[in-house]
């Protein structure tokens, strides 16, 4: 056996041994195995930690896919524009979170109250989507509802995207 | 020896991005091995991995990545370091990029798990590259003048 393949499986076995020694002294404890919900439950509803009473409704993916095809439901994407030009649901329009004193007027200006909205941002780890439903509310927007598996359960669902602005 | 052969095999070349690439990764690692369950959560958020081995990997890579670069600033066990923090830096390219692919944004985990900063895949993608083209000199730098342990190659 050549040396640097020697010399890495030792290592590899020392970084083993410290690290098992070393859970939960030099750090919180944490599981071997956790508790992370899999993902390819379509109809799961991921609600985030940060979720309170008042907030829009949450949706999976399968309630997002139906509400697709509803002509009633606009799709607002609550990204940054470059991750919006990147790919996003077909036909949604980017408002996005962070940057929603530069965005607002323009695009609310095409955003009737009528209408019912379904809010995304990039999947579980992105909270722009719920701060925007809030926001929405807050500014007299009756049907909102976060579609917070977003982007990435969209995407590998292989369900309608496009790229560009 | 001509001049590229003595670029190569250059002491002081090989010493210094021996101990650059050692310190950056006794830095990453810091971060991740205090705060497992924030550096779970990002792997997590990768979507690469089943979720049974989230953890695992969790508590594992951050003490690959530290016991690497202690061995790599020692000079000792370099060559086994090096291929290890190669691998490493294969898989996060492939990682990072398959998600800049899905147009994800995406918190990287390479250095603290903390940062809510903006994310931006493509400087992870040639951070990470970067990184790989030292590892890949010093795979083929045989300069052992200054390792603490002189292995036979």
């Amino acid at each position: 056996m050549s040396t640097s393949i020697r010399q890495a499986i030792l290592l590899l076995l020392l970084a083993i041994v410290l690290s098992a020694a070393s859970t939960g002294i030099l750090s919180d404890r944490i599981p071997y195995v956790g508790n992370w919900p899999s993902l390819a439950g379509s109809n799961s509803v991921i609600v985030p930690p940060s979720a309170v009473e008042g907030d829009p409704p949450f949706i999976s993916l399968d309630e997002a896919a139906a509400k697709y095809q509803s002509p009633n439901v606009i799709f607002i994407d609550a990204r940054y524009p470059e991750d919006y030009d990147y790919g996003h649901i077909k036909d949604a329009i980017n408002l996005p979170y962070e940057e929603l004193e530069y965005f607002w007027a323009d695009v609310t200006a095409g955003m009737p109250k009528s209408k019912e909205y379904v809010i995304y941002c990039s999947g579980d780890e992105c909270e722009s989507s719920l701060f925007l439903g809030r926001e929405m509310l807050y500014e007299g927007y009756s049907d909102v509802l976060v579609f917070y598996g977003g982007w990435r359960e969209w995407e590998r669902a292989g369900l309608p995207t496009e790229r560009g602005k | 020896m001509n001049s590229g052969s003595k670029l190569l095999h250059n002491d002081y070349l090989g010493l210094l991005l021996r101990l650059f690439l050692g310190v950056v990764f006794v830095y990453a690692s810091i971060d991740k091995i205090v705060l497992p369950a924030q550096f779970a959560r990002i792997i997590y958020n990768y979507h690469l991995v089943p979720a049974e081995l989230v953890n695992i990997i969790a508590l594992l890579l951050p003490w690959i990545e530290l016991v690497c670069g202690v061995v790599l600033i020692l000079g000792i066990y370099k060559q086994g370091s090096v291929l290890i923090i190669n691998l490493m830096l294969v898989v996060f390219a492939v990682a990072v990029g398959i998600n800049m692919f899905r147009g994800v944004d995406l918190e990287c985990g390479c250095f603290t798990v903390s940062s809510k900063a903006k994310s931006n895949a493509l400087v992870f993608f040639l951070r990470d590259l970067g990184l790989l083209a030292i590892g890949i000199y010093l795979t083929f730098n045989r300069s052992t003048r200054f390792n603490l342990i002189k292995s036979r190659s």
